[in-house]
Order: C-alpha cells, then structure tokens, then sequence
C-alpha cells in the first residue's frame, strides 16, 4: 500500500510556510544585514590602509580611548548596582517593590536626548549644583563625569533587569541552607549566590557594554563634542561623516560594528550554552 | 456509528508507532484503548480523529472510506488530556466555538447556539459556569467542560485521549459514572485511552489491550472486560491485567 | 487589624548594602536629574510649558514624531509578529542566524546605524538608486526617517512574543481543528488573541523607543524644519543655543508621553493576568 501524506492539522501548507519564511527573510536582508554590510563596504572603500591609517588618527585614537575608559567605568558600576538592586528585591519583602522595579525600568522608556538634558539641568552652569561644582573646579557637563552619568542613566536597568527574573526562579532555598550551615552573609553570596547567576551577570553585561560604548543622544547633549577630549567613538563618527571623511567615519563605525557582533555572537552563544541559567526569555 | 480500522501502521520517520492494526467498533460502543505508554494507543485515537495520518491502510466510518478525510470535516469529539480549553474565552465561548466557526449557511442562529450551550452545561451539571474563565475552574469542571465542547458539534463520535489522567482518585470515580451517563444519553460511538487496567474494566462495554515494542504498537486482546479478565489471551494480557 | 509592615523580617542578610546601593544609586543616576527636569517645569508652570510647545516648529516635531513611531511600530508589530512565528514554527538553515539578526538593532550603535541606513537609502546608494528610478526618495524625507524608526524598533515584538508562541499547547490548535475550524480561523480566533497582549506589549516598547530615537534618526532625516525635523532634535538644537528652558519644555513634553506609554504597558500586563492568568 502506497504511503498517504495529508497536511497536519496544526502546520500551514508549504507554501504559506515558504512565502513567510521567504518574507522575513527579504525584510531582515534589507533592513539589518545590508547595513551591516554598507559599514565594511565603505571602510574598505580606499583599501586596508587607508582604513587603518584613519584609526590611527590621533582624534581616532583618543575617541577610543576615550569611550573604553567611559564603559570601563560605567558597565562595572552598573553591575555592581544591578546584583545589589536584584539582591535587594529578590531576597527580601517590601512595600513599594513593584514601583521600585518601575523606576528602575524608567530610563528605557526615556528618550535619550531628555535623558542628557536632565543631566545639563542638574549638573549644567546654570543649576545650584553644577555652577557649585564649576566654580571648584569639578565641572560636570561638557567633561568626563557627564558622559559617564549620561551613559549610566541609559543603561541603568540592563543587568538588573537581567538578574531579577533569574533570582526570582531560583528563589531563596539555597541561599537559606548556607545559612544554617554557618557561611557568612558574604560567603553565600560569594559561594551560593553567584555562581548561580554568573551567566546572567555575564549576559546582562554584554548587553550594556554594547550599550555603553555606542551610546549617542544622551552622550551628544552632554559631552560639549570637543575633538580629543569629550568626543567618544559615536560622537566622532558624527563629526567626521558631516565633514564627509567617509572612509575614516565608517573605519570607526566598522569597529563599533565589529564589537555589536562579537556582542550577539558571545550572546547566542550563552542562550545555547546556558539556557536553563537565563532569565526564560531568553531560551529558544 | 460503526467504525472499521482496517490494517492501519503508522512510522513516524524511522520510528514505528503501530504495525498494521485492525478492529471494528460496533455503533454506540463504548471501547477502551487500553495499554503501557508507547503501545500505540493514543497514536490510533489521533488517526482515528484526523490528527495523525496513518502510513498505510484505511478507515471507515460506516462503510465509507475516511482515511483522508480532513479533521475539519471528521465531526469527531475529541477531548485532550490536557484539555486544551482555549483560555482567553469563556466557558461559554469554548462550547459555543464549534458552531460559530461554521460556514454561514450551516452556522446555527446566535439564540439557537446559546440554546444548545446551555442545554451542554445542563448536560455536565454546572449550569451556572458560563462565564467564568478556564483559569477560574477546578480540573474535573475542566473536564466537563472539554467534553461539553467536543459534544456541541453534534459529533459522529467521541474520543478521548487519557480523560481522567490529571485528576485525583475521587474526581475520578465521580467523572467515570459521568461519562458513562453521556454515552448511554447520546448514545454515540465512543473510544477513550487510558493506562488504567482498573478504569478500562469498570467503564468500558469493549476493551483493547495493547502492548508496544521496537517494531511497534499492537493489539494483544480485543473482548467484553469480564472475558479479558477470565481468558487473557496473551502472557503480556495477564501481567498487564495482574499488575 | 495589623498594617503589613514595610519590610518583613528576614533572616537574609545584606539588606542594608543592597537597599542603600540601590536607592543611592537610583536617586543620583535616574531619579535626580530627571527630578531636576521636572523642577525646571514646575518653576515656569504649565502655562509656560504650553507657550513654548505651542508654537508651529515645536507642534510640527512632535506630530511628526509620534505620528511616524506610531506608523513603524505598527510596521513592526506585524513584522515582528511574522518572525516571531517563522522563528518558531518553521525549521530551516540559516534560522538561527536569523534569529542572531534580529537583535542586530539592540546591539549596532544607533550613530552606526543612523549612518550606515542613510547610504544604502540616499539617492545614490545602493537601494536608494533603486527606489529613485521609480521617482521614490527615501533618505532625507519622512520616508527615511520611518525607516530608521522600523530599524530601532524591531526586535521588540519579535522578542516579547517569540516566549509565548513556544509556550502554546499543540493540542489546544488541534482542538480548534477537531471542532471544525480551519487553519485561518484558528490562527484569528485562537492563536492571535493568546498572542494579543505580549504583542501589545511589544507594540509599546517599540512605538516608546521610536519616539525618543535620536542617533539613527538625524543622519537620514534632513532635519528641515516643520518636514522632518523629529521633537529630540529640536531639543539638542535649543539646546546648542542654551536656550534651556525652551529644551525643558519639549523634554518634559515628551516625558510626560514616555510615561502615558509606560502606564498603558503596565495597564495591558495587569489586564492580561487578571483575564487569562498570564502575561
């Protein structure tokens, strides 16, 4: 007897099933990977070198440095306050958790612009603080502080956020099992607490590291844009593409493209590698 | 209505989930699917529904070929193990599904479909739960409720995949007799699987016991349970019945 | 009857730590300065927050603003409602890549993008050229600047349904099969309405971003003001003139939608969770 094939009752025909797939394929093509590839397209433009001298530029040079310097100091910072703030909401109960979680929430649903101008209206010349902190020769905006708190401002909820959901799942069994087995407050943290979480640590930091280094609106209002010394990596992207310096505007643009894939290459890895350690959002 | 499965196998790729079975259901039966898991039981209720479509052999539903036939267009009632309520509607909305999502032309009036779903509701004794949410039911008003569902089409037949699996020794017993007063009311044709030597011997007028191996699920016994019980016709048969 | 006390006991430790490194650093990062925004708002009031925003330029940004976040989202809720269902649904190579791809936005700097988007679509770039042939401009028009809004706004919907497709019981689709639906209607009248609220959400997130995008927006834009000047611009540029207290006026502006958007968010998990008992 001949094998009889009939459509399952919960599958769209082949045909449907390959419009569709044919469609999402054509809309990422266009609106994600040709950008990707117009980057390195118009790096290479004038060959290798030229790409390479541009980042050699001493303008090049210092944007890069100085945008590690600012992640450097504002992806660690965040961490710290992303494993307290879960810490603080998962292991005890309170009043007010729900707001808590919202105003920590609050900055992904600011603009970024706005995000930077509340950073010049508290710590600009013309406020009570910042015309304080100028006078003693600590000025906020327009320097290295400013830029560090505008990028903290907009990545703010990314490791919490991370964090939360994971803790919550794992609940609080293991934690109260060190205690009674004598381990200080420190050590289960150290001992119990972290090495469940790390990958969702390391999760939520890669998102906001990526974040932190290409941040632009809120980096543009606060930064004052002064070539060598508050220009990060995005900012002198800007800067160099109005001035039609396409080659070197796109050799940095490249390397901040380059680090947003190694950033979902490292996080796809992580949803394969340690799905049942992710927040479940995260596990396909 | 009278049911003939006819040297039905069923491969999922490599793997075979039936080697050619055959049995016929007398009209207004009720049968029990009875076996381990992997004999093959709940595979040949999903054929016998529309769900799965068997590799080769037929089925006919009172003589007439539906090997093919599209699930749409089986009218069999098919309660789920896990009932799979549709939980964004109301009780109501769940019975009422099957007539709404008819064509126009044999689409039953609005009064007429409110008509029959409280007529169901009368039917599994909870008349007042109508519009209340899946969520907001116990798993035995669940099961009723799924069973009501799978009847308000007006179905040729009834199958129902492990329908007391998910419920506690008491809700059982209740739900059994339940059952059993459905059937002998409508009088439909109606196959349950279940793993439960016990629940198939108590409830069914037919009982099939199944036995799975590598080269499939097959059919060890087919007879009234006090026959199986008295004759087993197999070593698998009287194990399976003593355990 | 006792009031619930506002922290219960616990024998948890670290509750002073992690609460003073919370509340301290939320205060001084996010709740100050936007604190501060709102101070300068209050000193002018109402009515002065009025007289800024209504005028021609101002009223023009934020219309195109909201009006173009609003068309792309809505782009993107069907969008990403179709990749969420093909990633998965269907299998087929390259789908993970796929899936890989569409965080690209999250992750690509928005400067990076904003650049990148303006020369494949300005009238000499590669689908610019195209688009041109059949009279279409797209960089530098309001055309560009959806595109862009379409770009930073894509993974969401994609992203909060993806969870709820995987969490679907086959067996409730096979249930509205076996009493008689057919495909089409089931995916209307079983599917999409379990889909409904995780879209909305998405919806939200994404018209939320759309509307507060600066980065990708201004290179591709043209920025000619009352055409497609976007409401962020308008802020940076008073804003490069120290007019601050105009600045103030359209940001809390836009603040004030921000938050609107936020407590519909919050208002379509509540509905969802009190009606079918999930988000």
């Amino acid at each position: 007897m001949s094998d009889i094939r009939f459509a399952a009752a919960t599958e769209e025909p082949a045909a449907v099933r390959r419009l569709l797939i044919g469609l999402a394929v054509a809309g990422l093509a266009t609106l994600v990977a040709a950008p990707l590839l117009v980057v390195f397209a118009e790096a290479l433009a004038q060959g290798w070198l030229a790409a390479v001298t541009a980042l050699g530029n001493r303008d090049a040079q210092s944007a890069i440095r100085l945008t590690l310097l600012i992640a450097g100091i504002s992806v660690p910072l965040n961490a710290a306050f992303g494993i307290a703030a879960a810490w603080f909401i998962t292991k005890f109960d309170f009043r007010g958790k729900a707001v808590l979680i919202t105003l920590i929430d609050l900055p992904f649903s600011v603009s970024p612009v706005v995000a930077g101008l509340c950073i010049v209206l508290m710590f600009g010349t013309n406020s009570l603080v910042g015309g304080w902190l100028v006078a003693s020769g600590h000025p906020i905006v327009f320097a290295l502080p400013g830029i560090v708190l505008a990028t903290m401002f907009v990545t703010f909820p990314f490791v919490a956020r991370e964090l939360i959901p994971v803790m919550i799942e794992q609940g609080r069994a293991e934690e109260e099992a060190a205690l009674t087995l004598g381990a200080s407050g420190w050590r289960t943290f150290r001992t119990v607490t972290l090495p469940n979480i790390r990958w969702a640590l390391l999760y939520g930091v890669l998102l906001c590291n990526a974040r932190a280094m290409g941040e632009f609106g809120a980096v543009a209002v606060v930064s004052g844009k002064i070539r060598g010394q508050t220009a990060t990596m995005p900012i002198t992207i800007e800067m160099l593409y109005n001035e039609y310096l396409s080659v070197a505007a796109f050799s940095l643009a490249a390397v901040l493209t380059l680090l947003a894939l190694v950033t979902l290459l490292l996080k796809t890895a992580l949803e394969i590698r340690h799905a049942d350690q992710l927040s479940a959002t995260h596990r396909h | 209505m009278h049911i003939e499965i006819d040297e039905i196998s069923k491969a999922f790729g490599p793997t075979a989930a039936l080697t050619p079975v055959s049995l016929a259901i007398p009209s207004g039966a009720l049968v029990a699917l009875l076996g381990p898991s992997g004999s093959g039981k709940t595979t040949l209720l999903r054929i016998l529904g529309g769900l799965e479509f068997p590799t080769s052999g037929r089925i006919l539903f009172d003589g007439a070929d539906a090997t093919g036939l599209a699930v749409q267009d089986r009218r069999a009632g098919f309660v789920f193990q896990s009932y799979a309520l549709f939980r964004h509607m109301t009780v109501f909305d769940n019975i009422a599904y099957g007539l709404k999502t008819r064509p126009r032309a044999t689409r039953p009036p609005r009064a007429e479909i409110a008509r029959r779903v409280t007529k169901l509701l009368d039917l599994i004794q909870l008349p007042d739960i109508g519009a209340r949410y899946p969520s907001q039911l116990s798993g035995g008003q669940r099961q009723r409720v799924a069973l009501a569902r799978a009847l308000a089409i007006e179905p040729r037949m009834l199958l129902l995949d492990e329908p007391f699996g998910a419920l506690d020794a008491k809700v059982r017993k209740d739900l059994r007799q339940g059952l059993r007063d459905i059937h002998d009311e409508t009088g439909l044709t109606t196959v349950f699987v279940t793993h439960d030597q016990e629940e198939a011997m108590e409830l069914a007028d037919l009982v099939v016991v199944m036995s799975g191996s590598r080269s499939g699920g097959r059919i060890e016994q087919i007879g009234k349970p006090a026959d199986i019980r008295a004759r087993p016709a197999t070593p698998f048969v009287r194990d399976f019945i003593s355990a | 009857m006792t009031r619930r006390p506002l922290i219960h006991k616990s024998p948890m430790p670290g509750l002073g730590l992690s609460m003073g490194i919370t509340l301290t650093m939320l205060s001084l990062v996010v709740l100050l300065p936007i604190g501060a925004l709102l101070w300068k708002g209050a000193t002018f009031g109402l009515s002065g927050i009025w007289e800024t925003v209504n005028r021609e330029r101002v009223w023009a940004a934020l219309f195109l603003s909201f009006r173009l976040s609003l068309i792309a989202a809505l782009f993107n809720l069907v969008f990403g409602l179709l990749l969420a269902w093909v990633l998965v649904r269907y299998r087929f190579p390259g789908r993970r890549i796929l899936d890989a791809a569409v965080d690209l936005p999250f992750a690509l700097p928005t400067a990076v993008a904003g650049i990148a988007l303006t020369t494949i679509y300005a009238p000499n770039g590669m689908f610019g050229a195209l688009a041109k042939e059949i009279g279409w401009k797209i960089a530098y028009t309001q055309s560009g600047i959806f595109l862009a809004l379409v770009f930073v706004g894509l993974p969401f919907v994609t992203r909060t349904v993806q969870p709820v497709i995987e969490e679907i019981d086959r067996e409730v689709e096979e249930a509205s099969a076996t009493l008689g639906a057919s495909r089409v209607h089931t995916l209307r009248h079983v599917i999409l309405p379990m889909l409904a609220p995780a879209a909305l959400t998405g919806f939200a997130l994404s018209l939320a971003r759309a509307v507060g995008e600066y980065g990708s927006v201004i290179f591709i834009a043209g920025n000619i003001p009352l055409v497609t000047e976007i409401a962020p611009l308008l802020i940076v540029i008073q804003l490069e003139e120290f007019n601050y207290d105009a600045a103030a006026a359209i940001g809390i502006s836009m603040l004030l939608i921000s938050f609107a958007m936020l407590l519909l968010i919050n208002l379509i998990q509540v509905w969802s969770r009190r009606r079918i008992g999930y988000v």
